[in-house]
């Protein structure tokens, strides 16, 4: 054989067309086009109107109903302005972390099953894509999507409903950290569900799995307090007493550290689990 | 070195079992540069498995391989982006038209300039005939349709080696011709691996051909060379008109002559004379026969095979030792 099957004469081809090739991260090929694809899929299609509308509806729509349909309709519910910033900070970030970790979970059950079953996933492996630079790029474009429209959206109008019930202002740093508090128990439950997605091929198991830590770990808790301190339990409590500036629950760090170690755990199982997976 | 001796693709005793259930034996395999290289088996033989492991899609439980003399397993990212790859059925996200499919697929090679991208991806698009349906999106797309788009999106990067799994399997007669005609015109550019069963178009266009039976390689030659007969008796075919009798006790009597089969149709009788030395078959066969002045010879010739007839042998024979 004459011919050198070791020169990339596509390089060459490509050079002389006059197109720049991607620069290779071993790791992360193919992490910027895949996220660029994954995001465009959250904000460049009707999804993100869907979004929007469904989660401020869900938790701000439904705040909105007990903080000034209520009162209206059974004036015994009339209370102070400090009693009414208090329970609209409390529904907030109990919708929040409530809603927002079943959404969670539902809107990201398919990111990798899908790719799995489809077969979208064995086609992107097949060009120069690696595998942890997919797990990543659905793990942060999930978290974006989690960020601006469970977290993002529905904190800044819960903030314009508060101060309209309530005609106080909350400090707007402490409620910011609120909301990363939210986003953390996000986190948790976005990790846990690209790990499962990875391990399972069927989404029963993934949603069974998921919504038994999230709706188990909430009644262990009322028996267990043990709970609390490795599951994100009372992430609203925490997250409530953040923004009021109370004292932090018992075991409130353990479980804020706790959170963040499951969640690179889960990142991290995921990258090993499909970094072996076979297609 | 790498052993791979300048060959595009080169596997030594590379092997794949599933949970105990072996799908790919030993194979060694030598895939030239330039060349149009069929890969064909029955259903299960293996070649699907084959074209997964040098893609990195499936890791090998045994034995090595390299493409382009990188390792498949140790540089997976770095042959893969020389290669392009059609899979059996393939499969894209169906929200995206096929002008967003190409242009995804060409971002994972090319970070710009943008214009040259759009420019490649149009040219792709023409190539394929898809220009019509560019902007339509994927879940409305036919088979044939499918297939073509993949044929587009495995050559965006102008892949030095284009790997291929039943290119035509879902097309019509017309898509089948087209894909063809693509890959007759890309040989002189690049190597194509493809595996199939429609054995008219390997015929058509390969080079060189593997047959893979129950996972194993069963054959591996050029394509002239296995429609030659490769393995078999050399045989010659005769028509002759008149009472053929003689003409076959004299044959048979020849120490050259393995065999002489005889059959009746189109008021001819058909000699198939098995040989085992070809020159004295040249120089002998038909002055024996023409010795009978009552004979007129309407045919003759050495019997070439057809691929299909080939692989029968081969599968059916492979099987048959096998029970």
């Amino acid at each position: 054989m004459t011919a050198d099957s070791g020169v990339d004469r596509s390089a060459l081809i490509a050079a002389r067309q006059g197109l720049v090739p991607v620069k290779r991260n071993g790791r992360f090929d193919g992490f910027e086009n895949i996220l660029r694809k994954e995001l465009g899929d959250w904000f460049g299609t009707r999804r993100w109107i869907v979004q929007t509308i469904l989660w401020l509806v869900i938790i701000n729509g439904l705040m909105a109903f007990i903080l000034f349909a209520v009162p209206s309709i059974d004036p015994s519910e009339q209370v102070s302005a400090e009693e009414n910033l208090a329970i609209a900070l409390d529904l907030y970030f109990n919708f929040a972390i409530l809603f927002g970790s079943i959404g969670m979970i539902i809107l990201t059950q398919d990111e990798i099953i899908q790719e799995k079953q489809s077969g979208t996933a064995a086609w992107l492996l097949s060009k120069p894509v690696s595998r942890s630079a997919f797990i990543l790029a659905k793990l942060l474009s999930g978290l974006v999507g989690g960020l601006v429209f469970i977290a993002g959206l529905t904190a800044a109008a819960a903030y314009v409903e508060t101060y309209l019930v309530s005609h106080q202002t909350v400090q707007l740093s402490s409620y910011l950290m609120g909301t990363g508090v939210v986003l953390l128990a996000l986190v948790f439950y976005l990790t846990m569900v690209i790990m499962l997605g990875a391990i399972f091929e069927q989404r029963g198991a993934l949603l069974g799995i998921a919504v038994g830590v999230l709706l188990g770990g909430l009644i262990a808790s009322q028996f267990t307090p043990l709970v609390s301190y490795f599951l994100p339990v009372n992430m609203a409590d925490i997250a409530l007493a953040v923004v009021q500036k109370q004292p932090l629950p018992l075991a409130a760090v353990s479980q804020l550290v706790a959170t963040g170690v499951w969640s690179l755990l889960f990142t991290s199982v995921a990258l090993w689990v499909f970094g072996r997976e076979e297609f | 070195m790498d052993g791979s001796n300048g060959a595009v693709i080169h596997s030594r005793g590379l092997s794949k079992v599933y949970k105990g259930v072996t799908a790919l034996e030993g194979l060694n395999l030598q895939v030239p540069p330039n060349s149009i290289f069929g890969f064909l088996g029955p259903n299960g033989a293996g070649k699907s498995t084959t074209i997964k492991l040098l893609l990195g899609l499936i890791r090998p439980s045994a034995g090595t391989a390299s493409v382009f003399g990188q390792d498949i397993q140790r540089s997976s990212l770095e042959i893969r982006k020389r290669v392009g790859y059609l899979a059996q059925d393939p499969r894209y996200y169906e929200h995206m038209t096929a002008r967003q499919t190409l242009r995804y697929t060409a971002r994972f090679f090319y970070q710009g300039p943008g214009d040259l991208i759009e420019a490649r991806v149009e040219e792709m698009l023409e190539l394929v005939g898809l220009e019509n349906k560019a902007d339509r999106q994927i879940k409305g797309f036919s088979g044939g349709e499918r297939q073509r788009l993949g044929i587009a999106q495995a050559q965006v990067n102008y892949p030095d080696l284009i790997i291929l799994d039943e290119p035509a399997a879902s097309l019509d007669p017309m898509g089948r011709h087209d894909v063809l005609a693509v890959m007759e015109r890309l040989r002189k550019y690049t190597t194509i691996f493809y595996s199939t069963h429609i054995l008219d178009d390997v015929q058509r266009v390969s080079d060189r051909v593997a047959i893979l039976n129950h996972g194993q390689l069963v054959a591996e030659a050029p394509i002239q060379e296995l429609l030659a007969g490769n393995g078999s008796a050399v045989m010659y075919q005769v028509a002759i008109k008149g009472e053929t009798w003689q003409a076959q006790k004299l044959l048979e009597s020849q120490p050259w002559v393995q065999q002489v089969l005889s059959s009746e149709g189109d008021g001819c009788t058909s000699l198939q004379v098995s040989v085992s030395d070809e020159e004295a078959a040249e120089e002998h066969l038909l002055r024996l026969i023409l010795e009978d002045r009552g004979l007129m010879v309407k045919r003759f010739g050495r019997k070439t095979y057809n691929l299909e007839e080939v692989f029968m042998n081969i599968i059916d024979g492979r099987n048959g030792n096998d029970s």
